[in-house]
């Protein structure tokens, strides 16, 4: 099977937002309604229905603004910390293409991996009590279709393809533009890819996790402590069971009597 | 009132009632949690409705038990939240339950091993609920909290847990005659004076002046 990664060439991105409204069109997902707010973001965040999102931030350069905008959805993460956080078997998935889809008829609206998640990524609604997020058009890439939004961008700041083949697009698009890839992580792997330019830092965007990983308190809680619990519980039985078979059961001492055994010693 | 030849009454309905509150909630919420920890478990789902109910089962549970600790801690502070002097050789003696032991000194309702558990299930139980209200409204915290939350949470089940089982082996087959405190009340006299000699005298003194105040 091949495993696929989007890539994301913010120096094409124009913002048009072309990508948001493919994606609300192909996964049936109702448009929000909003207000203005002092930016041209809309809507403000990613939610239970907007699954992907141009950001856009304002940076001052030579006193002159210029606009970073990207485009925000889930990274598709290689190691998913969602889905090791995830406690209802199905409810989050990772295909052999490397896309980690969610599935709504086995969430149970825990909100776990939603802490989990490096990127904060998935959303809750209330009133279904389940998580959504993007599923790289699962639905689509297995159908040897593009996702709905690298279909759509029409500046070619999308793109969507073969993963050694986009690694390779990836470096050389950086070295052209003089930027660098986002995320670098070479423990933390994702399906999609940034191509960031040079010159800007990577604390201007917003939302973007300067140093994504799987979070230490997830290994702590699901490698440690979880087989803990059942070490702990069974190893303590395990004395208790030694402890009756060897010194045996703490008798109420009586007084003595006639015959019986002696404790031989 | 019932009396019982050579037997007193260790335990009063209230405890034993709120006791079991607090271990039934604590069991029920340990087997849901180990059933959506532990995704080859997934029997336990299946046997009560699927994961979702689980959540909830588990939430209610939590709050159950958080209620009943609350009540078992005020109810024993007095007899077991307080260490008092022959504690700590009870301790270094390891209550003589892994060599012989001649001089244990006497201890009064709950000898200071049971205290130790008892102070594990406070610290521990609280540090569980405090958590497990955080994860049912996880969003309104920062997401290190959030995070922490859910650690503390394991850890302390798994701390809790098992203590548990060292609980359930002495309260059992570890010491005859004991079980019986928890479930109807009642111990030996021999019983008594063996594992808590002081609790006995006082008892005694207790009876005796209530006694004495009818007689009168």
């Amino acid at each position: 099977m091949t495993e696929y990664i989007k890539l994301i060439d913010t120096t094409k991105c124009t913002g048009c937002r072309a990508c948001q409204v493919a994606c609300k069109q192909w996964n049936g997902l109702p448009a929000e309604t909003t207000s203005f707010t002092g930016s041209y973001q809309n809507p403000p965040d990613l939610s239970y229905n907007t699954w992907t999102l141009i950001r856009f931030d304002e940076i001052d350069v030579d006193g002159n603004i210029k606009w970073l905008m990207r485009h925000d959805a889930c990274m598709h993460c290689d190691w998913p910390a969602c889905i090791k956080a995830c406690p209802s078997p199905g409810a989050l998935v990772k295909t052999p293409e490397g896309a980690v889809v969610h599935n709504p008829k086995y969430c149970i609206g825990c909100k776990a991996c939603i802490i989990a998640c490096p990127f904060d990524i998935p959303r809750y609604s209330l009133a279904e009590d389940k998580i959504a997020k993007c599923t790289l058009c699962y639905d689509r890439i297995t159908d040897e279709e593009k996702p709905a939004c690298v279909t759509v961008c029409p500046t070619g700041c999308l793109d969507f393809g073969p993963k050694d083949e986009m690694i390779e697009k990836a470096k050389a698009r950086a070295e052209d533009v003089g930027g660098y890839i986002y995320p670098n992580n070479p423990k933390y792997e994702t399906h999609v890819l940034y191509v960031l330019p040079w010159g800007v830092d990577m604390k201007a965007y917003s939302h973007l996790n300067p140093d994504p990983k799987m979070p230490a308190t997830v290994l702590w809680w699901k490698n440690l402590f979880k087989p803990f619990t059942l070490l702990g519980m069974g190893g303590v039985a395990g004395l208790a069971a030694l402890h009756y078979l060897i010194k045996g059961p703490h008798e109420v001492e009586e007084k003595p009597s006639k015959g019986g055994d002696t404790d031989g010693e | 009132m019932a009396n019982r030849e050579g037997m007193v009454r260790k335990t009063d309905a209230t405890e034993r009632l709120t006791h079991w509150i607090l271990a039934g909630s604590f069991l029920f919420a340990l087997f849901t949690g180990l059933g959506m920890m532990f995704h080859h478990w997934s029997i336990i789902p299946t046997i009560l409705g699927g994961y979702y109910a689980v959540k909830w089962m588990h939430i209610f549970s939590g709050v159950v038990f958080g209620i009943s600790l609350i009540a078992v801690i005020i109810m024993w502070w007095v007899d077991a939240g307080k260490f008092v002097e022959g504690d700590g050789k009870w301790i270094l003696q390891a209550g003589g339950y892994l060599w012989d032991v001649k001089d244990m000194p006497p201890s009064g309702k709950f000898n200071a091993g049971q205290k130790i558990f008892f102070w594990f299930v406070v610290v521990f139980g609280i540090l569980l609920v405090i958590t497990g209200l955080i994860m049912i409204s996880v969003l309104s915290f920062p997401v290190v909290v959030a995070r922490w939350a859910y650690m503390l949470h394991a850890m302390s089940v798994f701390v809790l847990a098992s203590f548990l089982m060292v609980h359930i082996y002495l309260g059992t087959i570890g010491n005859p005659g004991t079980l019986q405190a928890m479930l109807y009340g009642w111990v030996s006299r021999e019983w008594a004076q063996f594992h808590c000699p002081r609790w006995l005298e006082e008892h005694d003194r207790k009876g005796q002046a209530a006694q004495e105040a009818i007689e009168e």
